[in-house]
Protein backbone atom coordinates (compact mmCIF):
# COMPACT_ATOMS: atom_id res chain seq x y z
CA UNK A 1 0.00 0.00 0.00
CA UNK A 2 1.49 3.56 -0.96
CA UNK A 3 2.13 6.50 0.86
CA UNK A 4 0.70 9.60 -0.24
CA UNK A 5 2.06 13.17 0.91
CA UNK A 6 -0.72 15.13 2.59
CA UNK A 7 0.41 18.46 1.50
CA UNK A 8 1.04 18.26 -1.99
CA UNK A 9 -0.36 14.76 -2.81
CA UNK A 10 3.24 13.26 -4.15
CA UNK A 11 3.01 9.10 -3.77
CA UNK A 12 5.69 6.74 -2.67
CA UNK A 13 6.19 3.22 -2.92
CA UNK A 14 5.27 1.08 0.11
CA UNK A 15 7.91 0.95 2.18
CA UNK A 16 10.31 3.86 0.70
CA UNK A 17 12.86 4.81 2.85
CA UNK A 18 12.57 8.39 1.17
CA UNK A 19 9.83 9.39 3.14
CA UNK A 20 11.59 9.40 6.38
CA UNK A 21 13.45 12.83 5.33
CA UNK A 22 10.27 14.02 4.36
CA UNK A 23 8.35 14.97 1.52
CA UNK A 24 11.11 15.37 -1.31
CA UNK A 25 8.98 17.61 -3.18
CA UNK A 26 7.17 19.36 -0.71
CA UNK A 27 8.96 18.63 2.80
CA UNK A 28 5.74 17.62 4.24
CA UNK A 29 5.92 15.30 7.27
CA UNK A 30 2.58 13.77 7.14
CA UNK A 31 1.77 11.34 5.02
CA UNK A 32 -1.52 9.24 4.34
CA UNK A 33 -1.85 5.60 3.37
CA UNK A 34 -3.96 5.14 -0.29
CA UNK A 35 -5.19 1.51 -1.43
CA UNK A 36 -3.50 0.38 -4.57
CA UNK A 37 -6.46 1.24 -6.68
CA UNK A 38 -7.60 4.43 -5.31
CA UNK A 39 -4.29 6.08 -5.51
CA UNK A 40 -5.11 8.19 -8.59
CA UNK A 41 -8.79 8.59 -7.03
CA UNK A 42 -7.23 12.57 -6.44
CA UNK A 43 -6.66 12.96 -10.40
CA UNK A 44 -9.95 10.69 -11.74
CA UNK A 45 -12.53 12.12 -9.04
CA UNK A 46 -10.99 15.23 -8.84
CA UNK A 47 -11.08 15.41 -5.49
CA UNK A 48 -8.68 17.38 -3.24
CA UNK A 49 -6.12 15.41 -0.71
CA UNK A 50 -8.50 17.38 1.99
CA UNK A 51 -11.17 14.96 0.95
CA UNK A 52 -9.38 11.91 0.73
CA UNK A 53 -8.13 12.11 4.11
CA UNK A 54 -11.51 12.53 5.62
CA UNK A 55 -12.56 9.55 3.70
CA UNK A 56 -10.05 7.53 4.23
CA UNK A 57 -10.31 5.22 7.46
CA UNK A 58 -6.28 4.92 8.05
CA UNK A 59 -4.42 7.56 10.55
CA UNK A 60 -1.93 9.93 9.12
CA UNK A 61 1.43 9.07 9.51
CA UNK A 62 3.44 11.96 10.90
CA UNK A 63 7.23 12.12 11.26
CA UNK A 64 9.17 13.42 14.00
CA UNK A 65 12.07 14.84 13.82
CA UNK A 66 14.98 13.28 14.56
CA UNK A 67 16.99 14.52 17.89
CA UNK A 68 20.36 14.76 16.60
CA UNK A 69 19.08 17.53 13.88
CA UNK A 70 17.55 19.16 16.99
CA UNK A 71 20.51 19.51 18.48
CA UNK A 72 22.91 21.14 15.71
CA UNK A 73 20.26 24.34 15.87
CA UNK A 74 22.78 26.09 18.53
CA UNK A 75 21.58 29.83 17.38
CA UNK A 76 17.96 29.12 19.14
CA UNK A 77 19.73 28.18 22.16
CA UNK A 78 19.66 30.48 25.22
CA UNK A 79 22.83 29.21 26.70
CA UNK A 80 26.14 30.41 26.14
CA UNK A 81 28.59 27.36 27.24
CA UNK A 82 26.91 23.76 27.73
CA UNK A 83 28.80 21.87 29.88
CA UNK A 84 27.87 18.18 28.36
CA UNK A 85 30.22 16.90 31.10
CA UNK A 86 33.58 17.35 33.23
CA UNK A 87 35.93 18.93 30.87
CA UNK A 88 33.39 18.17 27.77
CA UNK A 89 32.20 21.89 26.37
CA UNK A 90 29.64 23.26 24.00
CA UNK A 91 30.37 26.79 23.33
CA UNK A 92 27.76 29.35 21.51
CA UNK A 93 30.09 31.92 19.73
CA UNK A 94 27.11 33.55 18.64
CA UNK A 95 25.95 34.26 22.18
CA UNK A 96 29.40 35.29 22.99
CA UNK A 97 29.95 37.52 20.63
CA UNK A 98 27.03 39.43 21.45
CA UNK A 99 27.64 40.18 25.55
CA UNK A 100 29.76 39.09 28.17
CA UNK A 101 26.05 37.49 29.97
CA UNK A 102 26.83 34.01 30.81
CA UNK A 103 23.76 31.05 31.11
CA UNK A 104 25.20 27.69 31.56
CA UNK A 105 23.86 25.14 30.42
CA UNK A 106 24.10 21.51 32.55
CA UNK A 107 24.18 18.31 31.14
CA UNK A 108 21.20 17.40 28.99
CA UNK A 109 18.85 20.18 27.70
CA UNK A 110 16.79 22.15 30.63
CA UNK A 111 19.05 22.68 32.98
CA UNK A 112 20.98 26.09 33.26
CA UNK A 113 23.00 28.03 35.69
CA UNK A 114 22.54 31.66 35.44
CA UNK A 115 25.31 33.68 35.98
CA UNK A 116 23.45 37.03 37.37
CA UNK A 117 27.08 38.90 38.13
CA UNK A 118 28.17 38.65 34.39
CA UNK A 119 24.60 39.88 33.60
CA UNK A 120 24.87 43.37 36.60
CA UNK A 121 28.22 44.68 35.04
CA UNK A 122 28.45 47.91 33.90
CA UNK A 123 29.79 47.66 30.63
CA UNK A 124 30.14 51.23 29.26
CA UNK A 125 32.32 52.12 32.44
CA UNK A 126 34.58 49.36 32.13
CA UNK A 127 35.31 50.43 28.52
CA UNK A 128 36.80 53.50 28.94
CA UNK A 129 38.64 51.61 32.37
CA UNK A 130 40.20 48.73 29.79
CA UNK A 131 41.34 52.06 27.34
CA UNK A 132 43.88 53.18 30.05
CA UNK B 1 36.77 83.44 40.71
CA UNK B 2 36.21 79.67 42.23
CA UNK B 3 33.73 79.30 39.84
CA UNK B 4 35.66 80.38 36.81
CA UNK B 5 38.80 77.60 38.36
CA UNK B 6 36.02 74.98 38.81
CA UNK B 7 35.32 75.61 35.42
CA UNK B 8 38.67 75.89 33.86
CA UNK B 9 39.27 72.55 35.77
CA UNK B 10 36.53 70.72 34.18
CA UNK B 11 37.12 71.90 30.67
CA UNK B 12 40.55 70.84 31.17
CA UNK B 13 39.90 67.39 32.09
CA UNK B 14 37.44 67.58 29.79
CA UNK B 15 39.96 68.26 26.83
CA UNK B 16 43.00 65.97 28.64
CA UNK B 17 40.03 63.13 28.20
CA UNK B 18 39.55 64.22 24.77
CA UNK B 19 43.21 64.12 23.55
CA UNK B 20 43.42 61.10 25.30
CA UNK B 21 41.04 59.23 23.42
CA UNK B 22 41.86 60.78 20.03
CA UNK B 23 45.57 59.68 20.16
CA UNK B 24 44.51 56.27 22.06
CA UNK B 25 42.90 55.59 18.75
CA UNK B 26 45.42 56.16 16.96
CA UNK B 27 46.72 52.96 18.27
CA UNK B 28 45.15 50.19 16.20
CA UNK B 29 44.83 47.13 18.42
CA UNK B 30 44.75 44.21 16.31
CA UNK B 31 43.48 40.64 17.24
CA UNK B 32 44.59 37.75 15.93
CA UNK B 33 41.68 35.16 15.71
CA UNK B 34 41.39 31.73 14.14
CA UNK B 35 40.42 28.48 15.13
CA UNK B 36 43.02 26.33 17.68
CA UNK B 37 46.51 24.96 16.51
CA UNK B 38 46.53 27.67 13.28
CA UNK B 39 49.28 29.23 14.29
CA UNK B 40 48.36 32.72 15.64
CA UNK B 41 50.88 32.45 18.29
CA UNK B 42 53.30 31.47 15.91
CA UNK B 43 52.45 34.58 13.92
CA UNK B 44 52.44 37.10 17.10
CA UNK B 45 55.70 35.46 17.99
CA UNK B 46 57.11 36.71 14.54
CA UNK B 47 55.74 39.81 14.40
CA UNK B 48 56.70 40.55 17.91
CA UNK B 49 60.34 39.30 17.11
CA UNK B 50 60.63 41.07 13.91
CA UNK B 51 59.32 44.81 14.78
CA UNK B 52 60.55 44.49 18.76
CA UNK B 53 62.98 41.54 18.95
CA UNK B 54 60.42 40.16 21.87
CA UNK B 55 58.28 37.21 21.80
CA UNK B 56 54.43 36.96 22.91
CA UNK B 57 53.97 33.32 24.34
CA UNK B 58 54.83 29.30 23.97
CA UNK B 59 53.29 27.21 21.39
CA UNK B 60 52.98 23.68 21.16
CA UNK B 61 51.42 21.18 18.60
CA UNK B 62 48.45 20.16 21.25
CA UNK B 63 45.34 22.55 20.36
CA UNK B 64 44.73 25.49 23.01
CA UNK B 65 48.13 25.72 24.18
CA UNK B 66 47.00 29.54 24.18
CA UNK B 67 44.47 30.08 26.79
CA UNK B 68 44.51 33.51 27.58
CA UNK B 69 44.44 36.77 24.91
CA UNK B 70 48.24 37.99 25.36
CA UNK B 71 48.93 41.64 24.48
CA UNK B 72 52.24 43.50 22.90
CA UNK B 73 51.75 46.66 22.91
CA UNK B 74 53.56 49.35 20.32
CA UNK B 75 54.49 47.22 17.92
CA UNK B 76 55.46 49.57 14.85
CA UNK B 77 55.15 48.37 11.41
CA UNK B 78 56.89 50.46 8.55
CA UNK B 79 56.44 49.35 5.32
CA UNK B 80 58.55 49.66 2.13
CA UNK B 81 57.17 53.22 0.85
CA UNK B 82 58.26 54.22 4.39
CA UNK B 83 54.79 54.49 5.44
CA UNK B 84 54.34 53.25 9.66
CA UNK B 85 51.72 52.04 11.76
CA UNK B 86 51.92 52.08 16.33
CA UNK B 87 49.92 48.43 16.90
CA UNK B 88 48.85 46.48 19.76
CA UNK B 89 48.90 43.03 19.06
CA UNK B 90 46.66 40.44 20.32
CA UNK B 91 47.06 36.82 20.15
CA UNK B 92 43.67 35.47 21.36
CA UNK B 93 42.90 31.72 22.25
CA UNK B 94 41.62 29.55 19.86
CA UNK B 95 37.54 30.22 18.69
CA UNK B 96 36.11 27.04 18.54
CA UNK B 97 32.39 25.90 19.27
CA UNK B 98 33.23 22.42 20.97
CA UNK B 99 35.87 21.57 23.44
CA UNK B 100 36.96 18.18 24.33
CA UNK B 101 39.37 16.91 26.98
CA UNK B 102 39.56 13.36 25.56
CA UNK B 103 41.57 15.29 22.67
CA UNK B 104 44.45 15.69 24.55
CA UNK B 105 44.56 12.76 25.93
CA UNK B 106 45.76 11.50 22.37
CA UNK B 107 48.49 13.70 22.97
CA UNK B 108 49.63 11.72 26.20
CA UNK B 109 48.28 14.35 28.78
CA UNK B 110 46.93 13.09 32.34
CA UNK B 111 43.23 13.28 32.25
CA UNK B 112 43.02 15.96 35.23
CA UNK B 113 45.51 17.96 33.57
CA UNK B 114 43.31 17.73 30.06
CA UNK B 115 40.02 18.33 32.12
CA UNK B 116 41.47 21.75 33.87
CA UNK B 117 43.10 22.29 30.01
CA UNK B 118 39.70 22.27 28.44
CA UNK B 119 38.37 24.17 31.14
CA UNK B 120 40.80 27.22 30.43
CA UNK B 121 40.43 26.69 26.62
CA UNK B 122 36.30 27.35 27.24
CA UNK B 123 37.16 30.39 29.17
CA UNK B 124 39.90 31.12 26.55
CA UNK B 125 37.04 31.10 23.86
CA UNK B 126 34.95 33.69 26.10
CA UNK B 127 38.00 35.93 26.85
CA UNK B 128 38.48 35.85 22.92
CA UNK B 129 34.62 36.80 22.48
CA UNK B 130 35.24 39.46 24.72
CA UNK B 131 38.01 41.50 23.09
CA UNK B 132 36.63 41.05 19.63
CA UNK B 133 33.18 42.87 21.12
CA UNK B 134 35.13 45.41 23.48
CA UNK B 135 38.92 46.42 22.25
CA UNK B 136 39.58 45.44 19.14
CA UNK B 137 39.95 47.31 16.01
CA UNK B 138 41.15 45.22 13.02
CA UNK B 139 41.35 41.48 13.06
CA UNK B 140 43.74 39.06 11.32
CA UNK B 141 41.90 35.57 10.55
CA UNK B 142 44.40 32.77 10.71
CA UNK B 143 43.61 29.77 8.72
CA UNK B 144 45.31 26.45 8.39
CA UNK B 145 45.96 25.91 4.24
CA UNK B 146 45.97 22.22 5.14
CA UNK B 147 42.27 21.83 6.37
CA UNK B 148 39.08 22.87 5.09
CA UNK B 149 38.34 26.37 5.61
CA UNK B 150 34.39 25.91 5.11
CA UNK B 151 34.16 24.73 9.31
CA UNK B 152 31.15 26.62 10.40
CA UNK B 153 33.05 27.98 13.34
CA UNK B 154 35.11 30.21 10.39
CA UNK B 155 31.77 31.40 8.65
CA UNK B 156 30.38 31.94 11.76
CA UNK B 157 33.45 33.77 13.32
CA UNK B 158 34.09 35.78 9.93
CA UNK B 159 30.38 36.52 9.67
CA UNK B 160 30.27 38.35 13.64
CA UNK B 161 33.84 39.99 12.14
CA UNK B 162 32.02 41.58 9.69
CA UNK B 163 28.78 42.38 11.43
CA UNK B 164 30.99 44.38 13.74
CA UNK B 165 32.52 46.20 10.54
CA UNK B 166 35.77 45.36 11.47
CA UNK B 167 38.63 45.11 8.79
CA UNK B 168 39.72 41.67 8.20
CA UNK B 169 42.69 40.08 7.01
CA UNK B 170 42.38 36.51 6.04
CA UNK B 171 46.09 34.70 6.53
CA UNK B 172 46.53 30.90 5.46
CA UNK B 173 48.79 29.61 7.14
CA UNK B 174 51.16 26.78 6.92
CA UNK B 175 52.25 27.12 3.67
CA UNK B 176 55.69 25.25 4.40
CA UNK B 177 53.68 22.00 4.42
CA UNK B 178 52.96 19.76 1.63
CA UNK B 179 49.33 19.57 1.40
CA UNK B 180 48.68 23.26 1.46
CA UNK B 181 46.13 24.27 -0.77
CA UNK B 182 45.36 28.55 0.50
CA UNK B 183 43.61 29.05 -3.14
CA UNK B 184 41.09 26.91 -1.10
CA UNK B 185 41.22 29.83 1.41
CA UNK B 186 41.46 32.63 -1.12
CA UNK B 187 37.94 30.90 -3.25
CA UNK B 188 36.16 30.74 0.14
CA UNK B 189 36.69 34.23 1.68
CA UNK B 190 36.80 35.96 -2.00
CA UNK B 191 35.25 39.43 -0.18
CA UNK B 192 38.67 39.38 2.17
CA UNK B 193 42.02 40.23 1.36
CA UNK B 194 44.34 36.87 1.16
CA UNK B 195 47.72 36.54 2.57
CA UNK B 196 49.28 33.15 1.92
CA UNK B 197 52.52 32.47 4.40
CA UNK B 198 54.50 30.32 6.68
CA UNK B 199 54.55 31.78 10.64
CA UNK B 200 57.01 28.95 11.04
CA UNK B 201 59.69 29.80 8.60
CA UNK B 202 58.66 33.28 7.71
CA UNK B 203 57.49 33.41 4.49
CA UNK B 204 56.07 35.87 2.38
CA UNK B 205 55.19 36.94 5.90
CA UNK B 206 56.90 40.81 4.40
CA UNK B 207 53.43 41.02 1.93
CA UNK B 208 51.42 40.29 5.15
CA UNK B 209 52.86 43.51 6.88
CA UNK B 210 52.06 45.53 3.75
CA UNK B 211 48.73 43.81 3.85
CA UNK B 212 48.17 45.05 7.22
CA UNK B 213 49.49 48.83 6.70
CA UNK B 214 47.33 48.93 3.72
CA UNK B 215 44.32 47.80 5.90
CA UNK B 216 44.81 48.74 9.47
CA UNK B 217 46.55 51.59 8.69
Amino acid sequence: MPHKCTKCGREYKDGSTEILKGCASCGGKKFLYVKEKELNKDVLEEKSIDEIIKESPEEILELSVPKSKQEVQMYDRVETIRIVAPGTYELNIEKMAESDERIVGVGKEGSYIVDLMSMAKDQPKKKKGKRK
Amino acid sequence: MKIFYQTYGTAKKKFSHFLNRFFKKKRTRIGIYGPPNAGKTTLANRIARDWTGDAVGPVSEIPHETRRARKKEDIIISGANGSTITMDIVDTPGVTTKIDYHEFLEYGMEKDEAIIRAREATEGVAEAMHWLREDIDGVIYMLDSTLDPFMQVNIMMIGIIESRKLPVIIVANKIDLPDAIPARIRSAFPQHPVVAISGLDGRNVESLYETMLEFFG
